[in-house]
Order: structure tokens, then sequence, then C-alpha cells
């Protein structure tokens, strides 16, 4: 029976995508996988062969310190993300079709909008003589410019603004698909809204979150610009640092090192998101 | 596989080179850089008949990258001084050759044997008047938290300037401060680092003192000449201002390294100095510019304000490069 199974697959199996796949595969090895490697070699032969430039990377403590501000700068945006994505995901959730594809087109829209303008725009809006910091000092109510940029807030605020979009449409489709009978059900049998939203909605969209936060979190790590134009050098994140290494000092081995740390730290993280979410249920939210 | 990886780098870099009677030429971009297209380039390319690319910003990445993977994009590059010295050292520049590049004129504390002066500059002290509550008298009163409250702009990249004005602030004499003591400088610099808001570029350490973002700061006199011409109100102290040069060099390995070395010799000729001092308010290379140039133009370079003007030592700079910079950029993280 196993035997006949067997010999019948190949009649049963799907024609296969591999010719289809072949220029995209192509392009994959070319432009990632074979400098992936070669940036892996660099980190352990330049400038004389060995691991001198990891241990350089986790015995310093400038270098941990990045690390570790890195971690902090993208689990404080994923946070904030979360919270204020959240509310407007319900909404869209919730809203009448027609108006919920308005509210989406104008999310979608700044994404599409240029990276750089929308940072700028912000320096423009934080600095201390900018828009919120002037408008603040002549209603009276601060007399000192509030320190908004060339720090933690401004990184925040500004990756916060940027990464929106990236947990707002898993959300839609996690709460979504879920049953707006079951908070009925929880109100009719006495629940508070408070305890509607702890008990049934948020473990219910526990997927959604942990797909788009897990998404902003990865895209935070490595992120450049944003940092870079609205963030001060003691908050320096770990993309900064290896433009840093690559371009001004000319150390490509310890810039190849923490860029591949950079991937590792990426890899498993989605290791772990395909883990915990689905691989099947995380692309379907998207 | 390195090799190869670089080489396909390089070419895709590449792309972009120069064919015959054409090359390229590499620089900062802004202000700068159109002077220099208007007095050296476009001179050059009437007289010459090779046409001149313009290309930028310069990065050091980028040029060490394409002279190792063999397949050099930029023909002439301009660099600050130190790190011309240093890529000599390295391999990675061609020797000027002097028979085509007239040298008699030029100013020996910027040429060597690769690399030709492109301008030189100070670096003075400029603030935004309506920020700033009476002058400041030098780079010690930058320090002065109580006397000059406010946000105070210095280059970000490790280079010849900052350490030293941290230094001549905490008391050093001019002529000690090399070899450079660098435990003082950023006792110093601590004192104010809170205040510190860090240009990068020419264009920003502009937008910073205009904008009043920074009451004052550390700036290229060229960017403080702009300024003025375009109507802001900023001051200036040239109280022991301090000299650092930009040289041209070629790449190892330039494909157009006939026509790299003809430009180099029409950019340092008197003319086409005195044209790009006029336009930028950089101080020419050539001794021999100041006799094509008007009186008034002479009298707002750096070389009219030699009275306790310092220059900024490239060669220990180039010496102590990779040294001074792993601390200065693992202190501004901190």
């Amino acid at each position: 029976m196993s035997g006949n199974l067997l010999h019948r697959q190949p009649i049963l199996r799907r024609p296969d995508g591999v010719g289809g796949a072949l220029p995209a595969l192509t392009l994959i090895t070319l432009f990632f996988v074979v400098p992936v490697v070669a940036l892996l070699l660099r980190s352990v032969t330049e400038p004389v062969p060995g691991l001198q430039n990891y241990a350089t990377l986790f015995g310093d403590g400038t270098y941990a310190r990045v690390f570790l501000n890195t971690f902090l700068v993208a689990t404080v945006v994923t946070a904030v993300t979360v919270i204020v994505a959240f509310p407007v995901a319900w909404m869209l959730a919730i809203m009448p079709p027609a108006l919920g594809s308005i509210v989406f087109g104008i999310i979608i829209l700044s994404m599409w909008t240029n990276l750089l303008t929308r940072t700028y725009a912000w320096m423009v809006l934080l600095q201390r003589t900018g828009v919120i910091n002037r408008t603040l000092m002549d209603i009276g109510l601060i007399s000192q410019p509030l320190p908004l940029i060339n720090n933690l807030t401004g990184v925040t605020i500004g990756m916060v603004y940027i990464m929106l979009p990236f947990m707002i449409l898993p959300l839609v489709g996690t709460l979504r698909a879920i049953d707006p009978m079951t908070l009925r059900a929880a109100a009719l049998c006495g629940a508070s809204p408070f305890d509607a939203f702890r008990r049934i909605l948020l473990p219910l969209s526990l997927p959604g979150i942990a797909a788009g936060g897990l998404m902003v979190f990865v895209m935070s790590l490595g992120y450049f610009v944003t940092p870079t134009l609205l963030g001060g050098t003691s908050n320096m994140m770990l993309a900064a640092m290896i433009a840093q290494m690559i371009q001004s000092l000319l150390n490509w081995g310890l810039g190849s090192a923490a860029a591949f740390i950079l991937l590792l730290v990426t890899m498993a993280l989605y290791a772990l998101q395909l883990r915990l979410v689905g691989a099947k249920r995380m692309t379907g939210g998207i | 596989m390195k090799l190869i990886l670089t080489g396909i780098l390089a070419g895709l870099l590449a792309a972009t080179a120069a064919h015959a009677d054409e090359m390229v030429f590499t620089s900062w971009g802004g202000t700068t850089q159109e002077a220099q297209t208007k007095s050296w380039a476009a001179p050059f390319e009437a007289s010459s008949g090779i046409k001149v690319l313009q290309d930028g910003p310069t990065d050091y990445g980028k040029l060490k990258a394409m002279v190792e993977g063999g397949s050099v994009a930029w023909d002439v590059v301009d660099v600050e001084m130190d790190f011309a010295i240093k890529a000599a050292k390295d391999g990675l520049l061609e020797p000027i050759d002097f028979n085509v590049v007239p040298k008699a004129d030029l100013d020996p504390r910027f040429t060597t044997e690769h690399a030709v002066g492109s301008f030189y500059y100070s670096f003075v002290l400029a603030w935004n008047k309506g920020a700033v509550s009476g002058e400041p008298a030098g780079w010690a009163d930058m320090f002065d938290l109580t006397k000059f409250p406010g946000k105070r702009t210095f280059y970000k990249w490790s280079a010849p300037g900052v350490i030293e004005i941290a230094l001549l602030a905490d008391g050093v004499p001019a002529d000690k401060l090399y070899p450079l003591d660098l435990d003082r400088a950023f006792k110093k610099l601590d004192t104010i680092k809170s205040e510190i808001v860090w240009w990068d570029s020419g264009a920003q350490s502009q937008q910073l003192i205009a904008s009043g973002e920074a009451a004052f700061g550390q700036l290229w006199n060229g960017r403080v000449f702009a300024l003025e011409q375009e109507g802001a109100d900023v001051g200036v102290s040239w109280n022991q201002n301090m000299t650092a040069a930009d040289v041209l060099v070629i790449p190892k390995g330039s494909k157009n390294k006939a026509s790299a070395m003809k430009f180099l010799a029409a950019a340092t000729s008197p003319k086409s100095q005195a044209m790009f001092a006029e336009a930028s308010g950089y101080a020419p290379i050539n001794t021999a510019a100041k006799a094509e140039m008007p009186a008034d133009v002479v009298k707002s370079l750096p070389d009219a304000y030699v009275d306790g003007q310092i220059n900024l030592d490239m060669n220990y700079w180039a010496e102590n490069r990779d040294k001074i910079a792993e601390r200065w950029y693992a202190w501004q993280a901190k």
C-alpha cells in the first residue's frame, strides 16, 4: 500500500515552482547569499585570519554599549508602536468597509512617501527652534525648549511613526478574524469592557501582535537613517556604528563582524517568530 | 572568494567610470564642489577638451573598495590631508607626476609625493548673533556654560580640530599641543558634552548656526563666509583659528591618469586657485594666486589671520589617525 502510494506520488505532485523561481533565486544568491558569505569571510580574515574582530566586539565596553542600546531602542520602539497601533487597528477592523479603506489608503500612502523626507520633517518639528517647541513657548507652557531631538525621545518618535503601518497591517488581519460575538458573549456574562479586552480580545490578537511586533523589532535593529538624524552620538545604534567602521575607520574586518552579528540576531529572531506564530499564520496575517 | 566579491562590488561602482577623454572628479558636494566645478573643471574642459564628470561625496570606504577591487571609477578625489598621508602609506594612491604638475609655486605645507593641495581652510568660532548675548572671544568661551549657555556645535568625525580646541581651552599653549594629551582633551570635552550638537556636513553646520538651533560652533571659514554672503546674522572670531587642508589625490589604478595629472596642473594653477578662493572663501595653495585676486578677497582669507593662527599637525594625525579615532568614537558613544 505504502509502496503503491510512493510510486504514485509524482503524478499527484503539484507542478514544481523551481523553474519559475529561478530568476529570483539567482538574484538572491548573487546579491544576498554571496555577499553574506563574503562578509563572514572578511570578518575572520581581516586584518589577519582569526576571531580577533569578534573578540574586540564582545570584549570592548563601547561596542557592548552600542549593542545594548540597539536592543533598548528596538524594544522601546516596538512597545510604543504596539500601544499606538492597537486602537487604530481595532478601529479599522470594526469600521464600515468603505470608510476603512480610506483610512487604510492614508496609512499605505504614508509608507510610500520617501523615508528621508519624513525624517527631515520630524527634524523640523522636533528641534529646539522647531514648530513644537516654538508653539509651546509662545503659548507659555514652557520657558525652555524641550529636548525632543538628538536623544532617545527623538529616535522613538521618528521610528514609531515609520513602523506604525508594519504593526497595523498584520494586526488588522488578526482582529478582523476575531468573531465579534465573543465580545458580546463576554459582556452578557457580566465582563466589564476592560475585562473583555484583557481576557478575550488581547489573547485572541496575540498572534497579530507577535507577528507585527517581531517585524517592527527586527526592522528597528538595523535602522540607520532615522536614528542617525534624530538621535545623538550617545545613543548610537549598530547600523550607524557599522557605517562608521566601514567609512571612517576603514576597518572592514570589524565592520563585517558587527554586520554579521546583526544578521545572526535577526535570523534567530525570525526563527523564533516562525516557531511562535507559525509561518503560515504569519504570512497569512500580513 | 573575497577577491571575486570585491571585484563585483568594484565593477558595480565602476559602471559610472569615464570613457576616453573624460575623467571623474569627486569632492564633498555643496557650495564647495560648486565652486570647484566653476573655477577648475569648466576652464579645464574648455582648454583641454577633456570632459570632467562630477561625482561625490568623497567616501573613503568607497575609495578603498575601488582600489582593492582594481576597478577605479574616480580619477581625482578631494580628501582631507591626514587621510591622504595615511592612504599613500597604505598604497591607495598614485604618485603625482611633477613633470606635468608645476611644483614651484605650490605651498610646500600641502604638497607631498602623492598629493597636491586643493585649498586650505581655517576652523573658526562662529555664532548666531540672535542666540548669543555678548561676543565669544575664543575657544575657551565655548566651554563656559555659565557665561555662554546654549547648544554648541562641533565637527562629528574624528579629525584634526576638536581635540586641539579642547586643549587650548584648557590652557595648553599653542606650541605645546602635540603630542595630543587625549585624556586631558576628553576630560575637558566631558564638561560640555551634554550641550554639544554634532554636525557631519558643512551644510548642516550652516543650518544649525543660521537657525539658532546651535548658538555657536566650530565651523569651516568658507561656510561662515557663505552664510555672511547670504546675509545671515552671524558673528565670527578668528582668534586661534586652526588651519587644515584638503588635498587632491589620484586613486591607484585610475583609468585616466594622464588626464587626471593635467587636471591637477590646471586646478592648482594661480588663476584657478584665485577663482576658487573668491568663490568659496577658502585660501589658495598656490603662493602666486594672491596676485590674481582682488584685495578685499585676500583680506577675508585665512592667511589674513596668521596672528595666533595654529597649523593643525597633519603628519601627527596621519600617524595616529586610527588610535585617536577609536577613542573618539568610544567617547562619543558613551
